[in-house]
């Protein structure tokens, strides 16, 4: 089975990130792979184990390689980096469109993304690029197994209050969510193959793209403004006597707090 | 442009896996780890599997021969973790293996070096007695030449992993008359039904890095044949002992970092969140000062430190600087703990919260690599001497 994986290296949670314009973040330089790709690659991994093949970690980010590296790690043969100036910006949907120019003449059997990604939350790259390259897809799997002969695969997705099996035939997209496998920790001559790895790279232009079909003149969607989350307010400190304290939580839980 | 202290990508990466790999499989053990004080075999196997403990041999029995700085990126985040855990795992790659990867025949190297990079054999390095640690002129433990090998006599103690090791790299004196000149380093393996060896003494309870074991070994006139001698010529012990110690030193350092690091992180999401007199107790300037000063000797000690690993790995002489940096890392460290546990009040005091488990922890840093007062003597004499 030839599978490409969708990666992309997001801050780490101990990355410190001001807003520094209306419009603009000044994020610590601390990233690492986004939880969800790590499930996919492990789903990849696994489906080359069982059935052979090849996993080709892909990555449209013009100035980090970190997740391709940590795909090679846990044990991908191959890492593509789409990496151009131009594409500095990009929203979900150029992102799409860019790997649509990239994956539309190769050949493969399956493609698979997280459910989104840790920063943006957007979760569209994933689904925006199986509707362009008119494959299937099924958004949040939790279960995947694959009949190659059959060209078909079942999964499982969450629903709300129950699980929902589906079929679906190859070449499709599935996002993956948590719950699907617990991704492989590397083992260190993996770590070090990832570290001296050479990395493909590829620009916009030998993809053919149009420079107003990438990057920030190409904005579908657009920040307006990027509001920091609300400070704590401070404690409130009940100070009456039982049972006169008890009522007046009640009050406040009902009327200020709104939880009951 | 001669001078640059940037890490490479690949060495950011590798130590983001390091960190994640701790998170994963250390961090959420810390506490049971702590309370036990039983070695982990179960961490133990899943980490020797994943192959760092031959980060730093040759690739023919195992390793990966990896390069001073990325095994020194290893150390500082894998301190980050069980403290105890750290002091096995650098026992095996460093201390316990490294005589026998540098002077053991092929057989050797095939029986005990290729396992134990595979963490199936324990290894340990013994120096310490009951009358001799800073003082190594004072050794008693001896070795006595016989036909086709060596008897060993003598009682080690201190001896980190001494009560599971297989294997112990055992510093011992051909005649005590000579004092530094009769020291030598052999092999020595555990006794078994079908070889003669060591067998294991007392056990220690040990105030932090309590999930590593510690104990004696007792060599009651043990036989070793001629290769399990392990040096090129005899009296050469302390000088090859010497050749390790830059990079121990490093080390012991990188744990230092690791430590201080993770009680001052603590201790300042603390600060910002616990109120006394009204405000945050970080707002008040005699906390504060803590935060300044820790950052400050913190950012130089870690600067220096990769100073000296990047000497190593350069084959600069560096011995003094090694010392230096141990040091101050170290007393860095103990500044850090010691703080910490103020910052914390009276919550520093129960079990509940990390912090006093840093600054016990912490506490096993001020011995190995040299207590501070024989380095300070020494590097106190270099200096006067100009
Ligand atoms: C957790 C832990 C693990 C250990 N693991 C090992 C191991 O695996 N293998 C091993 O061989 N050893 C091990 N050790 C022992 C360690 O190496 C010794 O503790 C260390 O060498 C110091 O020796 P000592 O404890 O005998 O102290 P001593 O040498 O007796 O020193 C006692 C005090 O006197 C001071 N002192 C000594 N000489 C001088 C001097 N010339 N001038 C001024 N002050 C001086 C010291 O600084 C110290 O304050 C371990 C120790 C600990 C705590």
């Amino acid at each position: 089975m030839d599978i490409f994986v969708l990666v992309k290296q997001v801050p780490d949670p101990e990355a410190t990130i001001r807003i520094k314009t209306d419009t603009e973040l000044e994020i610590e330089n601390k990233y690492f792979t986004n939880f969800f790709d790590e499930i996919a690659i492990e789903a990849a991994l696994r489906l080359k184990e069982k059935f052979g093949g090849k996993v080709t970690v892909l990555t449209v980010d013009h100035r980090r390689v970190d997740a391709l590296r940590r795909g090679i790690s846990m044990g991908a043969d191959e890492a593509v980096q789409i990496a151009d100036p131009a594409l500095e910006g990009s929203d979900p949907f150029a992102i799409a469109r860019i790997l649509t120019a990239y994956l539309k003449d190769k050949p493969f059997d399956l493609i698979l993304a997280g459910r989104q990604a840790m920063d943006d939350d957007s979760g569209i790259v994933g689904i925006a690029l199986a509707e362009a390259l008119n494959i299937p897809h099924v958004h949040s799997i939790i279960g995947l197994e694959v009949d190659p002969s059959k060209k078909e695969a079942k999964v499982i997705r969450e629903v709300e209050n129950g699980k929902e099996h589906l079929t679906c035939p190859l070449p499709a997209l599935f996002t993956c969510q948590k719950g699907l496998n617990t991704p492989r920790i590397p083992l260190v001559m993996n770590v070090m193959k990832a570290m001296k790895a050479q990395i493909k790279k590829v620009d916009s232009a030998s993809l053919g793209m149009e420079p107003n079909k990438v990057g920030s003149s190409s904005l579908q969607v657009k920040v307006l403004r990027y509001l920091p989350p609300p400070k704590r307010p401070p404690v409130k400190m009940i100070k009456e006597d039982y049972p006169e304290n008890v009522k007046i939580l009640v009050r406040l839980l009902r009327e200020e707090a709104k939880v009951l | 442009m001669a001078l640059d202290f940037t890490f490479t990508e690949e060495q950011e990466f590798f130590r983001q896996t390091i960190r994640d790999t701790v998170n994963r499989m250390i961090m959420p053990r810390v506490k049971e780890l702590d309370e036990k004080e039983e070695f982990p075999w179960d961490l133990w196997r899943e980490f020797a599997a994943l192959g760092y403990l031959g980060l730093r041999h040759e690739e023919k029995y195992g390793g990966m021969g990896t390069d001073t700085i990325t095994q020194m990126i290893f150390y500082e985040e894998l301190a980050r973790g069980s403290c105890g855990f750290f002091m096995s795992v650098t026992m095996q790659i460093l201390m316990g293996t490294y005589f026998i990867g540098r002077f053991g025949n092929e057989e050797i190297k095939q029986r005990i070096l290729v396992p134990a990079i595979k963490g199936e054999k324990i290894g340990t390095i013994c120096f310490t007695e009951d009358q001799s640690g800073s003082d190594l002129a004072g050794t008693r433990t001896l070795a006595t030449k016989v036909d086709g090998g060596w008897r060993i006599n003598g009682r080690k103690q201190w001896i980190t992993n001494g009560p599971i090791a297989d294997f112990a790299t055992v510093m011992a004196t051909v005649d005590p008359k000579l004092g530094l000149k009769g020291l030598n380093f052999f092999l020595v393996e555990r006794k078994t039904k079908d070889r003669d060896g060591f067998v294991s003494g007392q056990r220690l309870h040990k105030l932090g890095s309590r999930c590593s074991v510690t104990g004696e070994l007792v060599f009651d006139n043990v036989f070793i044949p001629d290769e399990n001698f392990l040096g090129e010529e005899i009296g050469k012990g302390v000088q090859y002992a010497g050749e390790i110690l830059n990079e121990v030193r490093v080390m012991t350092g990188m744990s230092a970092l690791a430590i201080a690091r993770e009680a001052m992180e603590d201790a300042r999401q603390y600060a910002n969140n616990r109120i006394a007199f009204g405000n945050p107790i970080s707002k008040y300037q005699l906390i504060r000062e803590k935060f300044a000063k820790f950052w400050a000797w913190y950012e130089a000690a870690r600067t220096f430190l990769y100073k000296c690993a990047w000497m190593i790995q350069n084959n600069i002489p560096c011995i003094n600087e090694c010392m230096l940096a141990k040091y101050h890392a170290t007393e860095m460290c103990m500044y850090a703990v010691e703080e910490a546990m103020r910052i914390y009040g009276g919550n520093a005091f129960c079990t509940e919260y990390p912090v006093q488990r840093y600054w016990r922890d912490a506490k096993f840093l001020l011995y190995g690599g040299g207590t501070h007062e024989v380095l300070c003597d020494y590097l106190g004499r270099v200096y006067c001497k100009g």
